[in-house]
């Protein structure tokens, strides 16, 4: 029986986000926005889904005189990303 | 990227193998801090050995060494600075971090420990030993051959240091921080502008 696909990460943006944050400690808004080529509005939106669904960790604070996000993966969302490529490989084995 | 559409499996393995790779792929080191620490200690080994050849200055010839604190002092700057601005902080560049503060630790250790006992010729040994070790981690955690091939070049004038007992000793630095640091210094700050450019 296969498991489901959690909806959260089966995403292309979120995903994206997941993968490259996996890698990394943490990371500017920016840099991720540089990254996944996304919108800076469409961006927000799914990390605060990511956020929302307690994945991520979102920090907002000002860098010389400029205001500055950055985002790291949560353990939650570490144990959800690994599940997540678990439930895929399991679809490929067929 | 649409954050609505559905994928399948394998377009979701490919992109989560191309995002990691994407993150890997950050190139941070530009081999500064390598050349700065090559060329101080390369600059220290030839004044020293000049002074304790060509004057009578003797022992406090040694006091060219403190050259390093204005060297340390710029670098506690520099990562500093540079940690503010770096957009993203991977655990390589920590671990590697870790390596080299307590490469930094042990050597002021070595070197208050070796002038209590008054046992110089040790210093030298311990020294090149020390450069080796971090450098050829660095290496190895970076996969950067030149930085292992720069540890090993320590290690094996470490063990000449032992057959050369006079101040020719000092002049051991030189071949250590030319293969250790200056060398792969230029070579990371090449490897750096063309990850920037390309």
């Amino acid at each position: 029986m296969f498991k489901e696909l959690d909806p959260i990460l089966h995403s292309q943006l979120r995903l994206a986000v997941m993968s490259l944050l996996i890698s990394v400690k943490e990371a500017e808004f920016t840099f991720i926005k540089e990254k996944t080529n996304a919108t800076a509005g469409n961006l927000s939106v799914q990390v605060q889904k990511l956020k929302d669904a307690g994945y991520i960790e979102v920090n907002k604070q000002f860098k010389d005189n400029y205001p500055q996000t950055t985002c790291k993966v949560t353990p939650e969302g570490v144990k959800a990303f690994e599940a997540y490529v678990q439930a895929l490989q399991q679809y490929l084995k067929v | 990227m649409s954050q609505t559409e559905k994928f399948s499996a394998v377009e979701s393995l490919a992109l989560i193998e191309s995002m990691i790779n994407k993150a890997q792929n950050k190139y941070s080191e530009n081999g500064t801090l390598y050349l700065l620490w090559g060329w101080v200690v390369f600059i220290c080994a030839v004044v020293h050995y000049g002074l304790l050849t060509f004057t009578e200055l003797g022992k406090s010839s040694s006091q060219v060494w403190l050259l390093t604190l204005l060297a340390m002092a710029y670098q506690i700057y520099y990562i500093t600075k540079k940690q503010r601005k770096a957009p993203v902080k991977n655990y390589t560049d920590e671990i590697i971090g870790y390596v080299w503060v307590v490469f930094g630790i042990c050597m002021g250790l070595v070197i208050f420990i070796i002038s209590q006992l008054g046992t110089w010729q040790l210093l030298y040994a311990f020294i090149l030993l020390f450069y080796g070790m971090p450098t050829f981690l660095t290496g190895a955690i970076m996969r950067f051959t030149p930085l292992k091939f720069g540890g090993i070049l320590c290690w094996a004038l470490a063990v000449c240091s032992v057959f050369v007992q006079s101040r020719e000793i000092i002049l051991l630095l030189i071949p250590a921080v030319l293969g250790a640091w200056i060398i792969p210094g230029y070579l990371l700050r090449a490897k750096f502008k063309k990850s920037i450019n390309g």
